[in-house]
């Protein structure tokens, strides 16, 4: 919301630099963004009175004219079309300015002539729209020759930046604005008076029914000054309204300006309009708009001549109706939009926009007037369903006064009359089949001072209540009946009213106190707690953490052959971003290509995040949180190595990582489960991950078709451990217990053993391991041999079997037949020989 | 018997013969262990001849066997003579020869990092917990009524419609679940899970339909409320307070404003201090020139208020009994302003050069 300084203090009687008040009211929750000065730099720019115009010899666009500043004559050469005739002002840049476009003016020759400063116009002035022609003041309007032109056109400003809330539908206007300033400096606040019409139709018959509005009191003081202007024949005074959808139109009021002449707006209406981000069109449209930033509640006007009937009908619309609004747009309706119509169809979509056929062009002569109080959610459906956001819908949407229907029609119809030259009928037609009354709050006089923690006298509580408007009446109780106004929809409960007496009183005169947190024992959440563990050992073994989007194509599912189908979004962003991950995989295959592409010699990424698993007949999924590592490229960083990533450095990270964190160790196995677990894996390099048995991982190697399939040109490590996994396996495991440490010494044996290549090494340690043999403590792989002495298709594997006797010292003797025996078993079970 | 002696004595003469040069001009350690071999090896002459031993005149034995065990010594010395020169010879070569290049790069040691929006929450989360807050999780997709409506939005609020907020599809059912859009539905959760009085926080990622340079469709908040009897406002701005000030230091002034949310009354926002052009420090110049706060010397940095009584209805907690305090902030703004990162999409593209920087 853009507001003008300039009006807010015309309105609100505070006379406070713009400073001032936009913190004042950032103060009272009304955030001010910006400030931006206006008419700033305009100082040799004044007004000048046209004294005489001459043609300029063999230029026929120029003309030199004479012109007195207040200081003397002096001539300049003007080259618009509409230089006035003499006695015309206009607004004159001596030398020295410099305008807002940045032009610096001098004294210089145009066409051989010499020119002592330029005659301006709005858009070099950088006050309007301009248009053809310099800018010339009419009749009526102020500023004498030799005056700044900022001062006697009031252009400079400060045009604030309001970030206002949607709860504050009030403050979409300048008069609710100035409440907020008179509130915020300690003034009391009047509304202007909205003024009445100074020419009025002869012979309306006031009929004293209920919907009608008169549009000035008898007794009012400037009666005499009326001018009684004779109705134009076969126009009507008063237009028929008929609602046929109360509850969203609870409020419908149509008032008649006959006799326009349509034409430009004065200068200041004009200027004001454009410096607040509004577009200037002509004295009637710029009316609307006026009494739209004015008083915030938007009005439309109808070329009364128009419409059929003439009469308003307010109902909603049918299935498939059509309508050309005014932006030219073809709009079709469903049966919640709420439409105004005359006696032959649509006219305007209520609160949003008007319609093409009916609104105010240059040989307009008759006006019908709108002011009415729409549904805040109807308007907003509508608004929505036609992408069709304006100045209107943004404010009925978030809720006008309803009982500001008649102030606005008095202002609208007094300015149409004072600037167009129209005539009002004296009567509006008001229709108002569900009267609108100020909420009862019934409030507690010590809830602020309980709510926010500090004394509050009730004095202030009740004066700050009523600066805002309320109303306020003692009832039976203790509580007061607080009659919040109308223009305030958003105070409804009695912690509405607090945060109103926190507000005025400014928050910063809140104290400030620590609460008394009683433990709850809970602390952070398990899963939460291991996933900080998880990440901060993954990252100091040299890993990345990516965080990527939750959301991914269903391609980049199928691509990377993860199982399974996602839940997909009701409206995605795009197709790229159209279903919920069920693996980690697709994004950091994506960001382990991106590093590929920037020619990183290798990618060690690791992420920790949820995916999400559609649970049948549930209507929520499963999120269980994963781990996923990537490693691709160089596995040591450097011009003189080449070794690549594999699986082993996968299995070796995701080991050292539950290592760190749950101190037990990880198993990595072949399972031909993974064939349909994890097709994503290279069938021959793969393995499933496990601790004591409970699977909680997997890890491999890409299956290289999936890696082509991501156009990633190197070979991927690809790991992921399950959370909920580790926690059930860290249970079962339990707490690590202690052990004595070992009195006597252990003794070591070596053996090579050759073996075909299909056997695993994990097989032929266990057999080693597990022969039986209860004096053997550990077996380690130490060698893996393949070539010269060792026939094809086999490999020698040289493990070291360590002997222990926790109750005596070994003697040699005894370890030999223990080796021979456990050397012998371990062939058998393999089916291995003793290497040569 | 003399036929022995004399081959004895004859192969003792060869053996010192080929002795004498065999170890010069070998210029590998194996060439000298094979002339080595060839001399005292298993199979080697002297070996050999070692063997006629038995067969010699026992009073020439002692005397011979003195002799060829001098022999032995003498090729050893001189083995292990050349073996030490040949050594020497390499040691002096490696000394001598060609340098290693010491402008190669070394060998790098991989660093990893947590991201930075992970050590952004690390860092809340830890200051928080230090407050007394529990820490608690809630799940990103969701029923739209916890979402909104128990939120205290009213129905057709923009946030509740599919401009604004993703809807998960559900075979069959309706479109009521949608991707959290706030990290507000914590409240619902634990509210509806234990009793009062309890002080939480939640981290997490939250989703809305945006994407340009200062919106992400993904993007990482933390919410928090206490509930209790007796909380008040004031409560409220002491516990966020501190929060600010140990997170950004005792000196950096904090302001707090009214503001809107559905789910509190009254609502607020905070402002702190601009860190960046540290305006308590005076130099209005400086101030005037920030970009991060736009010369006003204020940064928002996040929404409060108390609790609304709507959103105790909806849970079942007595509002009369009961108040509460609640405050949400973005993650992504404040670890954008710690690192200087000017677009958001930065945080989420996963790019290795950025996420080692930072």
């Amino acid at each position: 919301m853009k507001a003008s300084h300039r009006w807010l203090t015309e309105l609100s009687g505070v006379d406070a630099s713009a400073a001032d008040v936009a913190a004042a009211l950032t103060r009272l929750g009304l955030e001010v963004e910006d400030v931006e000065p206006r008419g700033e730099g305009l100082d040799h720019v004044v007004i000048a009175e046209v004294r005489a115009a001459a043609p300029v010899q063999g230029k026929d666009k120029l003309t030199l004219v004479t012109v007195f500043d207040g200081e003397g004559e002096r001539q300049v050469i003007c080259g618009a079309p509409n230089v006035p005739a003499p006695g015309g002002r206009v607004v004159l840049a001596r030398p020295g300015a410099v305008l807002p476009g940045g032009l610096a003016i001098a004294e210089r020759e145009v066409g051989g002539v010499r020119s002592s400063g330029m005659l301006c116009s709005e858009t070099e002035l950088g006050i309007g729209p301009g248009g053809a022609g310099i800018l010339v003041l009419t009749n009526g309007e102020p500023g004498r020759p030799g005056q700044l032109a900022r001062d006697a056109l009031e252009l400079t400003d400060h045009v604030f930046e309001i970030s206002l809330t949607p709860n504050r539908p009030d403050c979409l206007g300048h008069v609710g604005l100035a409440r907020e300033v008179a509130l915020a400096f300690g003034v009391a606040f009047r509304a202007p008076s909205p003024g009445v019409p100074a020419r009025l139709l002869a012979g309306v018959d006031r009929l004293d029914a209920p919907g009608d509005l008169p549009l000035l009191e008898d007794d009012a003081p400037h009666l005499d000054t009326l001018t009684l202007v004779e109705m134009r024949a076969g126009v009507p005074a008063l237009v028929p309204i008929r609602i046929e959808s109360p509850e969203r139109c609870p409020r419908y009021a149509g008032g008649v300006v006959q006799g326009v002449t349509i034409g430009p707006s004065p200068f200041w209406l004009r200027h004001r309009l454009f410096s607040l981000g509004v577009r200037p069109i002509d004295n009637v449209v710029d009316v609307t708009n006026l009494v739209l930033l004015e008083l915030g509640h938007p009005i439309h006007a109808f070329d009364l001549a128009k419409l059929r009937g003439p009469e308003i009908v307010v109902r909603q619309a049918r299935e498939g109706e059509t309508m050309a609004t005014l932006d030219g747009e073809e709009r079709r309706f469903t049966a919640d939009d709420l439409l105004i119509c005359d006696g032959g169809g649509p006219v305007a979509v209520a609160g949003v926009m008007g319609g093409r056929d009916s609104e105010i062009g240059q040989d307009t002569r008759d006006v019908l007037i709108e002011v009415a109080y729409f549904d805040a959610r109807s308007i907003r459906r509508t608004s929505r369903r036609l992408g069709l956001h304006t100045e209107s819908s943004h404010r009925f949407e978030r809720g006008v006064d309803p009982n500001g229907v008649p102030r606005a029609m008095r202002r609208a119809v007094s300015l149409m009359c004072l600037l167009a030259r129209g005539a009002a009928s004296p009567i509006a037609r008001d229709v108002c089949p569900a009267p609108i009354a100020p909420r009862a709050i019934a409030f507690d006089p010590a809830h602020p001072g309980r709510l926010l923690g500090m004394p509050i006298a009730e004095r202030q509580t009740r004066a700050a209540l009523e600066a805002i408007g309320c109303a306020i009446s003692p009832s039976e109780d203790h509580l007061w009946r607080v009659h919040a106004p109308t223009w305030r929809p958003d105070l409804g409960r009695p912690e509405d009213l607090v945060e109103e007496v926190a507000r005025i009183g400014g928050y910063d005169a809140i104290p400030t106190a620590l609460p008394r947190v009683l433990p709850s024992g809970r602390g952070v959440d398990a899963r939460l707690r291991l996933a900080r563990r998880l990440r901060e050992a993954a990252a100091d073994l040299g890993l990345l953490e990516a965080v990527n989007f939750a959301f991914v194509s269903r391609d980049d599912l199928t691509r990377a052959r993860i199982p399974g189908a996602p839940l997909a979004l009701a409206n995605p962003l795009s197709e790229e971003r159209a279903v919920l991950r069920t693996s980690l995989l697709p994004g950091l295959l994506a960001a382990v290509a991106r590093s590929r592409r920037h020619q990183a010699a290798s990618a060690a990424l690791f992420e920790l995040a949820r995916v999400y698993h559609p649970v049948d007949g549930e209507p929520l999924p499963r999120e269980p949180w994963h781990l996923a590592i990537a490693l691709a490229g160089r596995r040591v960083d450097h011009v003189a190595e080449d070794a690549r990533f594999d699986l082993y450095d996968g299995k070796g990270v995701l080991a050292s990582i539950v290592e760190a964190t749950l101190g037990a160790p990880l198993e990595a196995h072949g399972d031909e489960a993974l064939d349909a677990e994890a097709p994503y894996l290279h069938p021959r390099r793969r393995a499933r991950l496990s601790i004591d048995g409970v699977s909680v991982g997997v890890v491999g190697e890409l299956h290289p078709d999936v890696g082509d399939a991501a156009d990633l040109d190197a070979r991927l490590v690809y790991g992921e451990l399950w959370l909920e996994r580790l926690f059930e396996a860290a249970a079962a495991r339990g707490v690590p217990q202690a052990r004595a440490l070992p009195r006597f010494p252990s003794v070591s044996r070596d053996v090579a053993l050759v073996v075909a290549e299909s056997v695993q090494v994990g097989a032929v340690a266990d057999a080693l391991a597990t022969a039986g043999e209860r004096l053997v403590e550990a077996v380690e792989l130490f060698d893996v041999y393949r070539g010269a002495g060792i026939e094809e298709g086999h490999k020698s594997l040289a493990f070291r079997v360590v002997y222990r006797d926790p109750g005596a010292t070994l003697t040699d003797a005894r370890v030999d037949t223990a080796h021979g025996r456990v050397v012998r078993a371990a062939m058998e079970a393999v089916g291995a020989r003793p290497r040569a | 018997m003399s036929d022995a002696l004399e081959r004895f004595e004859k192969g003792l003469r060869e053996v010192s013969e080929a002795s004498a040069g065999a170890f010069t001009g070998r210029s590998t350690e194996q060439a000298l262990r094979d002339e080595n071999a060839k001399l005292v090896g298993p199979n080697g002459q002297l070996t050999q001849l070692m063997k006629l031993m038995r067969e010699l005149p026992a009073d020439r034995r002692k005397d011979l066997g003195q002799q060829a065990n001098a022999l032995k010594a003498e090729i050893q010395a001189a083995f292990e003579g050349a073996l030490d020169r040949l050594a020497r010879a390499a040691r002096e070569a490696e000394l001598t020869g060609p340098a290693l290049d010491p402008t190669l790069p070394g060998r790098g040691v991989r660093r990893g990092r947590l991201h930075p929006l992970t050590r952004t929450i690390h860092q809340l989360v830890d200051v928080f917990v230090a407050l007394g807050f529990d820490v608690e999780d809630a799940p990103e997709v969701d029923y739209a009524s916890n979402c909104f409506g128990k939120l205290g939005f009213p129905p057709d609020h923009p946030a509740t419609d599919m401009q604004d907020s993703f809807f998960v599809e559900r075979p069959g059912g309706e479109l009521d679940t949608v991707l959290r859009t706030h990290t507000t539905t914590v409240q619902i959760h634990q509210m509806l899970k234990r009793p009062p009085p309890m002080a939480v926080i939640c981290p997490g990622a939250v989703y809305r339909r945006d994407d340009d340079a200062t919106h992400s469709p993904m993007f990482a908040q933390i919410d928090g409320f206490a509930v209790d009897e007796g909380l008040t406002f004031a409560h409220l701005k002491g516990v966020l307070t501190a929060f600010v000030r140990r997170l950004f230091g005792d000196e950096v002034p904090v302001r707090f404003r009214p503001s809107y949310f559905p789910f509190v009354e009254p609502g607020g926002e905070l402002d702190m201090g601009c860190v960046f052009c540290r305006p308590w420090e005076a130099d209005a110049e400086r101030t005037r020139a920030c970009r991060v706060c736009k010369g006003t010397g204020w940064m928002e940095i996040l929404g409060c208020g108390m609790i609304h009584p709507v959103v105790f209805e909806a849970v079942g907690i007595d509002p009369t009994r009961y108040t509460g305090f609640a405050f949400g902030m973005g993650i992504d703004r404040i670890s954008m302003l710690r690192h200087g990162v000017s677009n958001i999409r930065l945080l989420y593209e996963n790019d290795a050069r950025f996420l080692a920087r930072l």
